[in-house]
């Protein structure tokens, strides 16, 4: 029975319309307006990318040299230099090829036409080596092994001004949206498991009705539903993640396998809080789902779906409700792999997701328990 | 003497101070089309609710196939098909695929399901509309499938709940006789209405209900002959004077008249031969008339008579 159950759960879940659109569909096309709309911002003033830079020496320094060699033999090199003489290096500069030019003389100096990310980088950079000069040239005549170690510092003091993550993935705030998309898909899964409510109680639908006067026992019907909502919701979860990262391209560094769980976990979450919501009450079920697609939202528009800052917001006057807040939890279980290179808040936010889950199923199932009805 | 299938005893539904179910009693056998006919608001579907365990009841005992019901009597639950007043489908999933999911609640076998669906699908002549989608159904083809997916897994006791509401004549008169043929099949049939001439059609016992009481049963004949109407005497005639209504009120067996400016209506009460004596009186005064109609009583005439209410509204 319990297969049997899950089957045509799965085959109906499916076949509707609504469930397509909302949870396969929508995110798909929400994720691409998100793309579109932020990704050039994200691609041209977040994404790191190495600075093509024109050097013009009117003076000979092999420590400037030295320096920039190291520089260029990292795994992300800041500069992308050309030396070249003056005149080409105004003509790159005037077709945009270069973001600046660095003179070496007896002091650096900087040319640049525009006044963006890269040249603020490029002026720090040569303000930190002018600060730094004499250091570096002294490590340069007395140990050049550790000029390595300098020039790490260096450029860890220009990449400061850009934020340039420490972890693995990109904590800026376009990802954030993509984190707060996928806690939408998780929490548009509230639908589904709010079916499951009304199609097994016999006071709610016609369906439920007929469910229970069949010999198959009510415990069996919704854990059969229940089990097939959590495939269904985990199936879209699946799906969002995978278009994101691997169609849209967002880097959601490199715990890949540990982000599906947490959009996995999210989205039985969110049938969890669907079925706990549809057993709470007796609304008819137009009104249910019209109220569990608002708290939804709300909850979303709290985690910062949509206003980026909201999330900062609460944080600073009511925390507490960013560690309650399903959609805010969702979002930053995942945050959490990129932002923090240990997994203690992940892990704290998968517990809280867990309790959320089997508080909401727990009190849903003793809800629906009831085997009579005073009314129907 | 034929068992009793469904014995309901001194049964008392409450809501609130509104009394739905008022020491309801009955006794159903096996092999029997049992009609419970009422109002709307009468306690019908409250009273099938009761008997299949949905609904809590204050008072009163439920017994089925001889043993007491309650929600997980499954061996019991597994001989009844249940047709609800409201269309309970999928709307998801196929014609077939609802007969054998519903099907599947009851027979896990795949085979012996297989062959159900196959025989619910024909005993409906819903062939051409297998794969269809309840959507796509008329009404109803859909109150069809409705049946077809109580009665696949050939249950003992089926129980309609109004199954015929707004259902066209043609499809009306295909469920009746469906019913009638499940019951000729072993099966013994509850049918809820509040449409008469189906409890008349159909039904071998009927009890008529209003305000949660049993107000009477019997066979249609037994109730008929509870009333004091036995014909309704219907002559459509213009400017019947006083005098002739006294004269035709006069007559052996007519209890009462009433004329409302074209048409005489002339109740009787036992006797032969009622109209020819009234269309005597007309003659003798030479009065001329149309249409000349006589009428049997019905359900409604014993509901109306014990209620001093009609059956049914109007607009039904």
């Amino acid at each position: 029975m319990f297969f049997h159950d899950l089957k045509y759960m799965l085959i109906s879940g499916f076949r509707v319309k609504s469930f397509l659109f909302w949870l396969m569909l929508f995110p798909i096309l929400l994720g691409t307006l998100f793309k579109v709309a932020f990704g050039n911002v994200y691609e041209n003033d977040v994404l790191f990318r190495s600075i093509p830079t024109a050097v013009v020496e009117t003076t000979s320094d092999p420590v400037f040299h030295q320096v920039i060699d190291s520089i260029e033999e990292s795994d992300e090199p800041l500069l992308d230099v050309e030396y070249t003489d003056e005149e080409n290096a105004m003509k790159l500069l005037k077709e945009g090829k270069v973001s600046g030019i660095i003179y070496v003389g007896d002091k650096l100096s900087l040319s640049v036409t525009e006044q963006k990310m890269d040249q603020v980088i490029l002026k720090t950079f040569v303000e930190q080596y002018g600060v730094n000069e004499k250091i570096i040239k002294e490590t340069a005549e007395k140990d050049p092994s550790k000029i390595q170690s300098v020039v790490d510092k260096l450029s860890e003091d220009v990449s400061a001004c850009r934020d340039i993550p420490v972890t693995h993935g990109d904590p800026d705030i376009y990802v954030q949206y993509f984190y707060n998309l996928i806690a939408m898909v998780a929490m548009y899964g509230s639908v589904t498991g709010l079916h499951i409510t009304v199609q097994n109680q016999a006071n709610l639908s016609a369906l439920g009705a007929r469910k229970n006067c069949s010999p198959t026992p009510k415990s069996v019907s919704m854990l059969a539903d229940l089990t097939g909502s959590f495939i269904m919701q985990s199936a879209c979860m699946i799906l969002c993640v995978t278009f994101t990262h691997f169609v849209l391209k967002i880097d959601f560094g490199d715990r890949l396998l540990l982000v599906y769980a947490a959009a996995i976990l999210g989205g039985i979450l969110g049938v969890s809080f669907g079925f706990f919501f549809g057993a709470v009450n007796r609304f008819s079920l137009e009104a249910k789902i019209g109220i569990v697609m608002a708290v939804s939202m709300f909850s979303c528009f709290l985690s910062g779906l949509m206003m980026g800052q909201m999330k900062g917001i609460i944080a600073e006057h009511i925390p507490w409700l960013n560690k309650i807040n399903p959609a805010t939890v969702v979002a930053d279980s995942m945050f959490s792999l990129n932002m923090y290179s240990d997994y203690s808040r992940f892990i704290s936010r998968i517990i809280t997701m867990l309790v959320i889950t089997v508080v909401c199923t727990a009190a849903g199932i003793i809800i629906t328990r009831r085997k009579k009805y005073a009314n129907l | 003497m034929a068992n009793s299938v469904v014995k309901i005893n001194n049964l008392v539904k409450r809501y609130g101070e509104l009394i739905a179910l008022d020491h309801f009693s009955l006794d159903i056998k096996e092999g029997e089309v049992f009609g419970l006919l009422g109002p709307n608001g009468s306690g019908k579907t409250t009273t099938i609710n009761c008997l299949l365990s949905l609904l809590a009841f204050d008072k009163g005992d439920i017994e089925v196939f001889g043993k007491e019901m309650s929600p997980t009597a499954y061996d019991i639950k597994k001989e009844i098909g249940v047709i609800m007043q409201n269309v309970a489908v999928y709307e998801e999933l196929t014609v077939s695929e609802n007969i054998d999911y519903f099907c599947g609640l009851y027979i896990t076998d795949k085979e012996e399901r297989r062959k159900c669906v196959e025989d619910a699908i024909k005993f409906v002549g819903l062939e051409d509309f297998r794969k269809f989608y309840p959507k796509k159904l008329s009404g109803g083809l859909l109150r069809r499938l409705n049946i077809a997916c109580g009665i696949a897994h050939k249950p003992k006791l089926i129980i309609l709940d109004e199954p015929t509401v707004a259902v066209d004549p043609q499809s009306r008169n295909n469920i009746l006789e469906g019913i009638q043929k499940l019951n000729k099949q072993g099966a013994t049939i509850i049918y809820t209405s509040h449409y008469m001439e189906e409890v008349e059609q159909i039904c071998t016992r009927i009890a008529i209900m209003d305000k949660g009481r049993k107000i009477a049963e019997g066979t249609k004949d037994e109730l008929k002959r509870m009333i004091r109407n036995t014909e309704t005497v219907n002559i459509e005639i213009l400017d019947v004077s006083e005098n002739i209504i006294k004269e035709i009120s006069a007559l052996p067996h007519v209890y009462d008249t009433a004329y409302d400016g074209e048409k005489l209506t002339v109740y009787c009460s036992g006797g032969k031969h009622n109209l020819i004596r009234i269309l005597d009186v007309l003659q003798k005064h030479d009065m001329a008339f149309g249409r000349v109609y006589s009428e049997l009583p019905t359900l409604n005439d014993v509901f109306l008579e014990i209620t001093g209410k009609a059956l049914r509204d109007k607009e039904d």
